[in-house]
């Protein structure tokens, strides 16, 4: 016969109150039987309600103490998932963990260093951050990742959070989360689409109207944007409907879609049934539903036949997104690269290897009917259209990340030469320092498990330029200092500088002469300390990245594109990070911004002194080099502390 | 903190106090949160002297601290001395194997009894210890120590040829361990020559011994002034998984036989205050067998097993009697009767039978057994199980308190084969 609620219930408050007894230094003696009680409470139905009842008291009884949970003000939203994952003991304490914050958000309970706000924003947090949790999706890797029953628990906290909280300020921090997201124009929308939809079901007739109206707008570019999208969901009755309308109506029709997808860089599907429908019969029109300026107009003029043809194999509902690809592909005049025309009519033909075909087909939504070829070069405009918009995904791989996004902004023809050799011969060939590295003979590299929701460039380079760059690395490895000074120019191509100089000495890892190190980033980079010379192409720069208590979390590559006063006139770095979440916080208040201080779409930016702070390794050019000392040592101490209290707690200064 | 370094707050600190400063310290040396909390109970001062990572544990709650590292053996040690002293510390009480010969050490210089460390050094060394209880008539099995391959392999030949056993004959066991490792760390049984290549030549010199046969049982007692305060035995279902407290209605039966053994003992050993914790064989007709014996706090969780049978607190038990001062009235008052015990307490140590585990599953007739107290399984981060050292780094114990030894014992038996982990 099971035992009772009502039985484990007395038992956890008998631990819990055996734990309030206990004196301070004993308690971890006590907390193991509280875990157990709530472990087979949270297993419970109604459980979580008995528990709640006792979050007020978890905090000073001393459940959370000497843990990593002791100080609600040091949590963080995105570890939640992680220990919810973790299975056993995380999972218990970071559900009771949460009970304490609800406690406090709800007013149950008070805590001396977060606030009533301050807890509901951070469950708001966690709540956006574990979406797929709340509303799980039945998606093929969601099945084969999660085979324990801890999903169940966290679904069940999930579930009993939001039903004490308000849905309002939910509400509020999705948009939030989704206008930050989309600011940055990343290649890959599932998380996107997944907020958009989350939000979508939790508005009500409660919901502010702002809230509702901003929603609508994103909600409106995935389902249809226009009166005739909006009225004939359903694309084959568009399609018809398109047959029977007049050049002026097309021609609003188009307007209307092409500014949603600006606006939001969302792309709806009847997007592509449109666009296909206008390539056939109205090529005249297409201008008007890519919304396109007169460079881009100029550029669709002076290749029609091939943006056709492209349209033709590679633009369909289920690629829709590479309709924006297309058009900042024609704004940016790739297409006026002489390789470039040659190198996509080969993709359309393209033989592909069965097995990158496979990895394409996966990666992309089931039944329709797409070849992995118009997979491979939708995925190739959007590269050349978004430059900015690549990102690692799950990946460790932030320097093909780096590469592929650097290459599509000045060497498509280049890019365009690899994407065949990886996809139909399996290999790609690189020379370093005389002697030629091929990725087929290599094996390991940071990713061998590659997670592969990832564009499809990237799904078919990111394994080859993965194991390339972990080789090159490796040759360089014994030379005494940091590899990347000989690796990046080999790999990333004559444009990275030959000047290099590192905050730490790669041997011992000692910060050596960090002044040095600050001055002479300023001045090479600097527009007043440089002699004003201009950041030509984008420079692959290693930094520290720290978290919100500004500890260091490792190191990580991205890629400065330009440097340039901001809206206050403070000279900022603009920078490509190709995690596409550009806006964390970094701690010690710097946090990166993705929109509002001149950002283009995919870009963050940071004032120039907060950046150098987190910066390790840069690439320069000797021969224009402006004067370091002139730099103020009022700059270069602030510099000094704010790294010194961050990253440099790990590091011996010397 | 470094030795020069304590030298100066030495010498500062032992200029502002007596060493007869009343009241005095008593010092837990080796980390144990029952016995601090024990201590903490009884209102005593005492310090801790612990491995130096809990130094900041010890500092955020304010647990008077010296970080000592037991393992480095020099002409610095005398510092430890010094250092106490001048903190105005009387009585060390040693809580691991390896703070035996440093409690005793301190031990002998509080008291200014040379002799006491000496003992305490007999406590660590299991061929000094066996030879010491023959010499004092106790009886033990065949030992001899080992050096090397050749003395385990001579050792095996000659115990089985003693035992008159021929060609094809299966050999009969001999146990090797470690001289001065706690408990089961390190120990070996050996059945035929070719599992000698087992043994790495690290771990010599061994203890080598003839297989005893019979019931295997622990006694913890407590003595005071020389004398056995109170004596508990503890009843193995399978050593190191599984053991209750007291003793089956059987094995009390010889009670009698085994006070008298472990007097024996105590008087042999000349050992005065603190806690013991020998390990014999019993045979059917009553032949007692000294397997060794420990003088700190023992393994399987036997302190709190003791606690739930007897309702008394153990650690204080130990901390008590390892004082001079502590009177007859109050060991008086604290003891209880030895046959007047609230129930049975077992306990089974739980270690994955597999090499990979995922999950935990725990079997609700176990958790809805009456017997069932609770246990602290939880599931394990997926992963590689390490290999059992000794008996311990168990991954979780369940405990369980009943009226019938009986059933007790049964259900130790019957869930020591479930496999938890999976």
């Amino acid at each position: 016969m099971p035992q009772s609620t009502g039985v484990i219930v007395e038992r956890f408050e008998k631990a819990l109150n055996d734990l309030d007894q206990a004196q301070p230094f004993v308690k971890s003696k006590y907390q193991t039987d509280v875990y157990q009680e709530a472990n087979r409470l949270i297993e419970m139905e109604d459980g979580l309600e008995h528990l709640y009842k006792h979050a007020n008291q978890f905090e000073q009884s001393g459940v959370f103490q000497d843990g990593p949970w002791e100080s609600a003000d040091k949590l963080q939203p995105p570890l939640v998932a992680g220990s919810l994952k973790a299975k056993g003991l995380p999972t218990i304490i970071e559900v009771l963990s949460e009970l304490r914050m609800l406690a406090i958000a709800k007013g149950d309970a008070t805590n001396p260093t977060v606030s009533k706000e301050m807890a509901e924003e951070f469950l708001n947090e966690v709540m956006v951050l574990n979406l797929d949790i709340l509303f799980p999706d039945a998606s093929e890797s969601s099945r084969v990742e999660d085979d324990s029953g801890n999903s169940e628990k966290a679904q069940k906290l999930f579930q009993f959070l939001i039903s004490h909280l308000s849905s309002k300020a939910l509400v509020r921090t999705l948009i939030s989360e989704i206008e930050r997201l989309t600011a940055q124009r990343p290649i890959m929308i599932k998380r996107i689409v997944s907020m958009i939809q989350t939000a979508k079901q939790m508005t009500n007739a409660d919901s502010e109207p702002e809230d509702q109206e901003q929603l609508q707008t994103y909600i409106a570019a995935l389902e249809g944007p226009s009166p005739l999208s909006h009225k004939y969901k359903d694309l084959h009755t568009y399609r018809s409907q398109l047959k029977d309308m007049e050049r002026n109506d097309l021609i609003s029709e188009s307007v209307s879609l092409a500014k949603s997808m600006r606006t939001t860089g969302l792309v709806a599907p009847h997007h592509a049934t449109l666009i296909r429908f206008l390539s056939k019969r109205m090529p005249g029109l297409l201008t008007y539903a890519l919304g396109l300026n007169s460079k881009g107009l100029a550029n669709l003029e002076e290749n029609d036949e091939l943006v056709r043809q492209m349209i033709k194999a590679a633009i369909f509902p289920a690629t829709r997104q590479a309709i924006y690809g297309l058009a900042l592909m024609l704004e940016r005049g790739v297409l006026s690269h002489s390789p470039v025309a040659p190198g996509l009519r080969r993709l359309i033909e393209l033989d592909i290897r069965p097995e990158v075909r496979k990895d394409l087909y996966q990666a992309s939504q089931a039944g329709e009917g797409l070849t992995a070829n118009s997979i491979l070069v939708a995925g190739t405009i959007q590269v050349l259209g978004q430059p900015l918009g690549v990102g690692q995904g799950f990946n460790p791989t932030c320097q093909a990340a780096r590469g592929i996004s650097l290459w599509a902004q000045h060497a498509p023809g280049f890019l365009l030469e690899i994407i065949p050799r990886a996809a139909r011969d399996g290999d790609i060939d690189f020379t370093f320092e005389g002697q030629a590295i091929n990725s087929q003979h290599l094996s390991g590299g940071l990713a061998p498990n590659l997670h592969t929701e990832l564009d499809p460039v990237s799904l078919v380079l990111v394994p080859h330029l993965d194991r390339i760059y972990s080789e090159m690395m490796s040759r360089v490895a014994l030379r005494g200092d940091d590899g990347h000074r000989w690796v990046n120019p080999a790999f990333y191509g004559n444009w990275v500088q030959k000047g290099f100089n590192s905050a730490f000495d790669p041997l011992t890892g000692y910060v050596l002469d960090y002044p040095g190190f600050v001055k002479l980033f300023y001045a090479t980079h600097h527009p007043e300390y440089n002699d004003d010379y201009e950041l030509i192409y984008p420079n692959p720069v290693g930094i520290f990245i720290t978290n919100v208590h500004g500890k260091l979390l490792g190191l990580h590559a991205i890629s400065i594109t330009r440097i340039a006063e901001g809206p206050d006139g403070e000279y900022r770095v603009f920078f490509y990070n190709p995690n596409n979440d550009g806006s964390q916080n970094w701690g010690q208040s710097i946090e990166p911004s993705v929109q509002g201080n001149g950002e283009e779409e995919g870009e963050s930016s940071l004032p120039f002194d907060e950046f150098t702070s987190r910066l390790y390794a840069f690439h320069y050019n000797p021969y224009e080099q402006g004067d370091a000392y002139a730099v103020d040592t009022a700059i270069v101490n602030k510099i000094l502390t704010l790294a010194k209290e961050s990253w440099g707690k790990d590091y011996t200064w010397v | 903190m470094e030795l020069d370094q304590m030298e100066v707050n030495t010498s500062v600190e032992q200029s502002e106090k007596k060493p007869e400063t009343k009241p005095y310290l008593t010092a837990l040396i080796g980390w144990s949160l029952q016995a601090i909390e024990a201590a903490a109970r009884m209102e005593r001062p005492f310090v801790v002297v612990g491995p130096p990572e809990f130094e900041s544990y010890a500092e955020k709650h304010d647990i008077r601290f010296v970080g000592w590292d037991f393992n480095k053996l020099n002409e610095g040690s005398d510092q430890l001395y010094k250092k106490l002293n001048a903190l105005g510390v009387e009585v060390a009480v040693p809580l691991y194997e390896e703070c035996v010969e440093w409690a005793g050490a301190l031990n002998a210089r509080f008291r200014e009894e040379p002799r006491i460390f000496n003992r305490s050094l007999l406590l660590r060394d299991k061929g000094m210890m066996k030879r010491k209880a023959q010499i004092a008539g106790i009886k033990v099995g065949v030992f001899e120590e080992a050096h090397n391959k050749e003395d385990i392999e001579r050792f095996l030949r000659r115990v089985n040829e003693a035992l008159l056993k021929i060609d094809g004959d299966v050999l009969d066991p001999i146990h090797v361990k470690p001289l001065d490792k706690a408990g089961s760390v390190g120990h070996l049984a050996i059945r035929t020559v070719d599992e000698i290549d087992q043994i790495n030549d690290t771990d010599f010199p061994l203890l080598m011994e003839s297989h005893l046969d019979g019931q295997e049982f622990s006694v913890e007692a407590f003595i005071h002034k020389g004398k056995v305060q109170f004596l508990n035995i503890t009843e193995y279902v399978r050593l190191g998984y599984s053991n209750f407290v007291p003793a089956s209605p059987s094995l009390r039966e010889k009670r009698p036989l085994i006070e008298e053994a472990v007097q024996q003992l105590v008087d042999a050993f000349e050992i005065e205050y603190g806690v013991i914790h020998p390990e014999y064989f019993i045979t059917p007709n009553g032949t007692l067998h000294f397997g060794e014996v420990a003088a700190r706090v023992p393994g399987g969780h036997i302190f709190e097993l003791i606690e739930r049978a007897y309702g008394f607190s153990a650690y204080e038990a130990q901390i008590l009697c390892s004082d001079p001062n502590t009177t007859p009235e109050e060991l008086e008052l604290f003891f209880p009767n030895p046959y007047d015990y609230q129930g049975f307490a077992g306990c089974l140590m739980v270690h994955p039978q597999r090499e990979y585990v995922k999950d935990l599953e725990v079997p609700e007739e176990l958790e809805n057994h009456s017997y069932f107290e609770k246990h602290d399984l939880f599931t394990p981060a997926q992963g590689k199980v390490a290999e059992r050292i000794g008996f311990g780094n168990h991954y979780g114990t369940i405990f369980f308190f009943g009226e019938d030894s009986e059933e007790m014992r049964h259900l130790l038996k019957e869930y020591e084969q479930y496999d938890f982990y999976v």
